[in-house]
């Protein structure tokens, strides 16, 4: 759909949250999951087009090592999980991008594979990197066996018990993926061989398919090997702990480099994510019913805090901090009037007042939950045309673009970058396995390999030298003339123009600051993509569990009928 | 022997190709898209960028960025010794495209592999709904949003160098070639080199930069 022509509630402009308030870190490090992540949609999806699910392929060993196919079939096409499990020593497990093994590896195939396919696809997924999949391969994939959980549930179901409740959902997971490539990476099909299907159109639709599709494979995994193990005795897990399981990632700086590469599908992942909150906001009486799921929801939220472990300060800090947030919201809901006067947008100026940034990102992602039929047309708009916002219009004056950056890179233009602090660190790609990492500018060698990420500081740069270059020349002239004696500032000029457009496009906080959290940047990715119980590890590093709490394939998609001969 | 690179990776490594040789960031994603654009095609467009930029390596962008004089449009453009550089010079008539809609043409005076000055121009044609049309020697590539037309002798295609291109807006065709591939056969040699030129913008482990990169506690938990 057209997302800015088709505009059913024009009224929503009033209640839309500017970039300058939205894009900055502290912020973007506070958001959670809601109703448009892509998780949901792809499950709103499955369902609502009545997928099926079969697997018709299970060649796992007693010990739990062999291949599996896992498929889901819509109405016009089928996608499968390929799955092979293999023995990894302890000491070779790593979430790294760095490691060379794993417990498990997948690909999502487009299609259902043939047994050569499989053949050919057990020769290079195991390898990842270093293996070679084609365009019938639409992700590859890897996930390793939680240590906290693995043993301890196989132990339990072999001797016909169910795992001990808490250990379960203090962990969440049975296998935490470690990276999930798509989009033409290592031979794997180019987006736009898929772009044009409505079902993998949207975000990650095919990577989460595969994700979902894991979940069920660890699962089905740690029973078949309970079974082995006990024979008659082993039972499966109880329906209420199996809901309980997610999918567990673990994910570093490589996350990262993905939201300064592409602007403009950020920037329509944050409009329509601020569209949908403005659109609630603008709802004038919230009914009964609407008030009673929201309340419902909030619930979830107080269940899913109570359950929220973490032993990293910054996150103990924002834990406690929420925990305080929805004391007062419970407060809030059981005294204030949640049915006129635009309600929504009343709790919402309330919390702006009264909530810190956790507790702020928490109500706006509940108030949604009421409201599926008015905001989730939004998930429409969250692809992107990339190759528009690439192309520089050199027409445009300077006078323009200078204007641009006065109005829409303060953010930038107020750093002071001659502050050593201002600039302590460097993004840049490492040669060992191409890890995207940081450096301390000022302690550690590498610069000259930085990736041209620190957009603030390049913005600053580029405004110096381009009221420079107006004083000898002239602000009228086209920036195609100064961009011809100044290439050195292509790359920011192409990302100024693209504000003028899209004003959500970039990150409004200094990258390369000392006190920067990279975290906060993931956390903000890894909520779009639907994900909860964020548990950094490190300042750049951080724990997450997906799909936690959804339904399983079994539950939510009927099984394929067979065909009779 | 011929490997398939998807699209993705041919204008990831030339992004990182052109600047391993000294291009900035800007010039370099141009680089990186206008091989991906021929790519695409199925034209050898890679092989052709990977000649260029190996021959630019470490030069002065001075020495060979288009001198375009005042009237930015009807003069010649050219350079004071040097052959023009297809990407500088392809990115900054992209950059005037709107200035080709009133009927101009732009000339050059010596130009290296015309192809991907065809190509950097190309693949701006269709944020700018419009068709422009490179001739050199004896051959006319038109750019369309969405396809090419190659008129002439597509033996000239391929040339390293060429005296005189001009570039102009044109109406009266349509495109007989659409985009073809979404993965390219290139040869594994050439690949090899591409993939090389490409490591160098990658900064070399040290165990400071691996300590720092990961979750600082196990991660086998």
């Amino acid at each position: 759909m057209n997302c800015t022509d088709q505009n059913p509630v024009p009224e929503a402009a009033n209640f839309r949250r500017p970039a300058e308030v939205v894009m900055r870190l502290a912020r973007m490090g506070s958001f959670h999951q809601t109703r448009l992540s892509f998780m949901r949609t792809l499950l709103r999806r499955l369902k609502n087009e009545q997928w099926t699910f079969d697997k018709p392929v299970w060649e796992i060993d007693g010990d739990g090592f062999g291949r599996a196919v896992y498929s889901v079939i819509g109405p016009v096409r089928t996608y499968s999980l390929v799955a092979f499990s293999h023995y990894l020593p302890d000491e070779m497990r790593s979430d790294r991008v760095i490691a060379t093994a794993w417990d498990a590896t997948f690909t999502l195939f487009d299609g259902v594979p043939t047994t050569a396919d499989l053949d050919r696809l057990q020769q290079n997924v195991p390898k990842q990197e270093a293996g070679r999949i084609s365009d019938s391969e639409i992700s590859l994939s890897r996930a390793n066996r939680s240590v906290r959980l693995w043993n301890h549930v196989i132990e339990k179901l072999s001797i016909g018990e169910q795992p001990d409740r808490e250990q379960l959902e203090s962990v969440g997971y049975l296998v935490r993926t470690t990276a999930v490539y798509g989009s033409g990476k290592f031979g794997a099909a180019d987006r736009l061989t898929i772009c044009d299907r409505p079902e993998l159109s949207g975000p990650f639709q095919a990577e989460l398919l595969s994700v979902w599709l894991t979940r069920a494979f660890a699962i089905d995994l740690v029973e078949h090997i309970a079974q082995s193990v006990g024979g008659v005795k082993a039972t499966v897990i109880a329906p209420d702990l199996r809901k309980r399981i997610g999918v567990g990632n673990s994910t570093g700086l490589g996350m990262a480099p993905f939201l300064f590469n592409h602007p403009a599908l950020i920037n329509n992942w944050m409009m329509a994510r601020e569209e949908a909150i403005a659109r609630v906001r603008a709802v004038k009486e919230a009914s009964a019913a609407e008030v009673a799921e929201f309340v419902t929801s909030f619930e979830r939220a107080k269940f899913n805090f109570s359950n929220w472990n973490t032993v990293h300060e910054i996150q103990l800090k924002k834990l406690a901090s929420l925990g305080d947030d929805l004391e007062k919201m419970s407060v809030y809901i059981s005294t204030e009037n949640l049915n006129h006067d635009c309600p929504w947008d009343r709790f919402y100026q309330w919390a702006e007042q009264h909530l810190s940034l956790e507790g702020q990102e928490q109500l706006v992602s509940l108030i949604l939950e009421p409201y599926g039929e008015l905001v989730d047309d939004l998930t429409g708009c969250m692809d992107a045309d990339e190759h528009l916002s690439f192309i520089i219009d050199g027409s445009m004056t300077v006078a323009e673009t200078l204007n641009i950056l006065d109005l829409q890179c303060q953010w930038a233009l107020s750093i002071d970058f001659d502050q050593p602090e201002s600039q302590a660190r460097f993004w840049y790609t490492s040669a060992e396995k191409l890890e995207p990492r940081v450096g301390e500018r000022f302690n550690e060698p590498g610069e000259e390999y930085e990736s041209p990420y620190g957009i603030g500081f390049y913005i600053s740069q580029l405004n110096k030298t381009l009221l420079g270059w107006a004083e000898t020349h002239s602000e009228q002239k086209p920036i195609a003339d100064f961009l011809l004696a100044h290439p050195e500032h292509r790359h920011t000029l192409r990302r100024v123009q693209n504000l003028k457009n899209r004003p959500y496009a970039e990150v409004q906080d200094n990258v390369i600051a000392s006190d920067m959290l990279p975290i906060d940047l993931l956390r903000c990715k890894l909520s779009f993509f639907g994900a909860t119980k964020f548990d950094p590890r490190s300042d750049r590093w951080v724990r997450i569990c997906m799909y936690q709490d959804c339904p399983h394939p079994d539950e939510l998609l009927a099984r394929k009928i067979p065909v009779l001969a | 022997m011929k490997q398939k690179q998807t699209l993705v990776e041919i204008e990831g490594y030339f992004r990182k190709v052109a600047r391993a040789v000294g291009l900035h960031w800007g010039l370099a994603e141009e680089a990186g898209k206008a091989a991906r654009w021929l790519a695409a095609f199925d034209l050898p467009g890679p092989e052709l960028m990977l000649s260029h930029l190996q021959n630019i390596e470490g030069k002065d962008y001075e020495q060979f960025k288009p001198i375009i004089g005042s009237d930015s449009i009807n003069a010649h453009w050219h350079t004071n010794d040097q052959t023009l550089c297809p990407i500088i010079t392809g990115a900054a008539i992209a950059d005037r495209a709107k200035l080709l809609l009133n009927g101009h043409t732009i000339s050059l005076v010596s130009a290296a592999y015309p192809i991907l000055l065809a190509a950097t121009i190309g693949q701006a044609t269709r944020s700018h709904n419009m068709v422009i049309t490179i001739s050199w020697a004896n051959v006319k590539l038109s750019c369309y949003g969405n396809g090419i037309r190659i008129e002439g002798d597509r033996n000239d295609l391929w040339l390293d160098k060429t005296e005189f291109v001009s570039c102009q807006q044109t109406f009266d065709s349509l495109p007989e070639q659409l985009p073809s591939t979404l993965a390219y056969g290139i040869d594994s040699e050439v690949w090899k080199v591409v993939d090389e030129l490409a490591f160098r913008t990658y900064a070399p482990a040290t165990e400071e930069s691996r300590a720092g990169a990961g979750a600082g506690l196990t991660d086998n938990d």
